[in-house]
């Protein structure tokens, strides 16, 4: 349940390390919450210090861009199909830029199973481990 | 004089035994094709009989596991893997707490991937859950997993809070 003041937890490599939520996309429903697999627009809060050099592992958002970012772990249990609820210990999320591809290139940590329903496909097939 | 024709109609459609004798509008409704089974009848009524009639046997078993009498009753702090249908089909886990609702009875289970804590919370009557095995015991008797240690509580949610507890029982496991 992440919504206007949520923070998450950085999983790519995109430099960002926590963000914000400053709007859920595409909620008619659901009273404007997010879950596992909706897309957010948030505010970078903390991202690793860029250095000179541009290396292919070089951050690519800075403090306080504006960016958008799916939600890979909420700590609010999430209902599967067959009527499991799965928790994570920490909400997390991946950046995005405006068409849905991925800012960075690689994923560190688990991830929710239900991205893969939700259409995240490129994001579970990156992931570590999908629970 | 319509309406007493349909009366007519209704009544000869019936298959009622007698028709109500205090008034001649009551519809009885036949008999029902299947009776009532006699467990329904016994004074406990539809929702006490409904989980011996709809569950297999083996649900039935799995389900007096989880229970508070059986001898080899699954106790938490216990070491479960489960084995789903559908994907993803297995979770193992420390059995942090067991919600004892007849039917509706379900057990969560804690595991740390990737440094990150993760609880699922299974229904054990659920079709999708295809096994349930456990890997060690908390104490108590049964033949089932490696011996480990008894809990002293019936809900053990301290373990959010105590990361080195969890590696302990993992250390446990492996050992």
């Amino acid at each position: 349940m992440i919504g206007l003041k949520g923070t998450l937890n950085v999983i790519d490599n995109s430099g960002a390390l926590l963000v914000e939520c400053v709007n859920v996309l595409k909620q008619k429903v659901n009273n404007g919450w997010g879950s596992v697999g909706d897309e957010i627009v948030c505010v970078v809060r903390r991202a690793r210090p860029i250095s000179g050099q541009a290396s292919a592992s070089a951050p690519k958002v800075r403090q306080g861009d504006v960016r958008r970012a799916v939600i890979v772990r909420t700590r609010k249990a999430v209902r599967r199909p067959d009527g499991r609820f799965i928790r994570f210990d920490d909400n997390a999320a991946v950046l995005l830029n405006n068409k849905r591809e991925m800012l960075g290139t690689r994923i560190g940590g688990v991830v929710s199973a239900d991205l893969r329903m939700k259409g995240w496909g490129k994001i579970v097939s990156l992931a570590p481990k999908v629970v | 004089m319509l309406n007493a024709l349909r009366r007519c109609a209704q009544r000869l459609m019936s298959t009622a035994a007698q028709p109500y004798p205090y008034s001649n509008a009551a519809i009885i409704p036949p008999p029902p094709a299947v009776p009532a089974p006699a467990p329904t009848k016994a004074g406990k009524g539809l929702m006490a009989h409904l989980p011996q009639r709809l569950l297999t046997p083996e649900k039935l078993q799995l389900l007096a596991r989880f229970g508070k009498r059986h001898p080899e009753r699954i106790l938490p702090g216990s070491v479960l893997q489960v084995t789903t249908k559908y994907a993803p089909t297995s979770f193992t886990g420390v059995l942090l707490a067991i919600r004892r609702r007849g039917a509706d009875t379900s057990f969560l289970l804690r595991n740390v991937i990737n440094r990150t804590g993760v609880e699922v919370q299974f229904f054990v009557c659920s079709p999708h859950v295809r096994e349930i095995k456990v890997l060690m015991r908390a104490g108590g008797r049964g033949s089932e997993g490696r011996a480990g240690p008894r809990m002293r509580r019936a809900k053990l949610f301290y373990l959010r809070d105590a990361p080195d507890k969890m590696t302990a029982i993992s250390a446990g496991m492996r050992k």
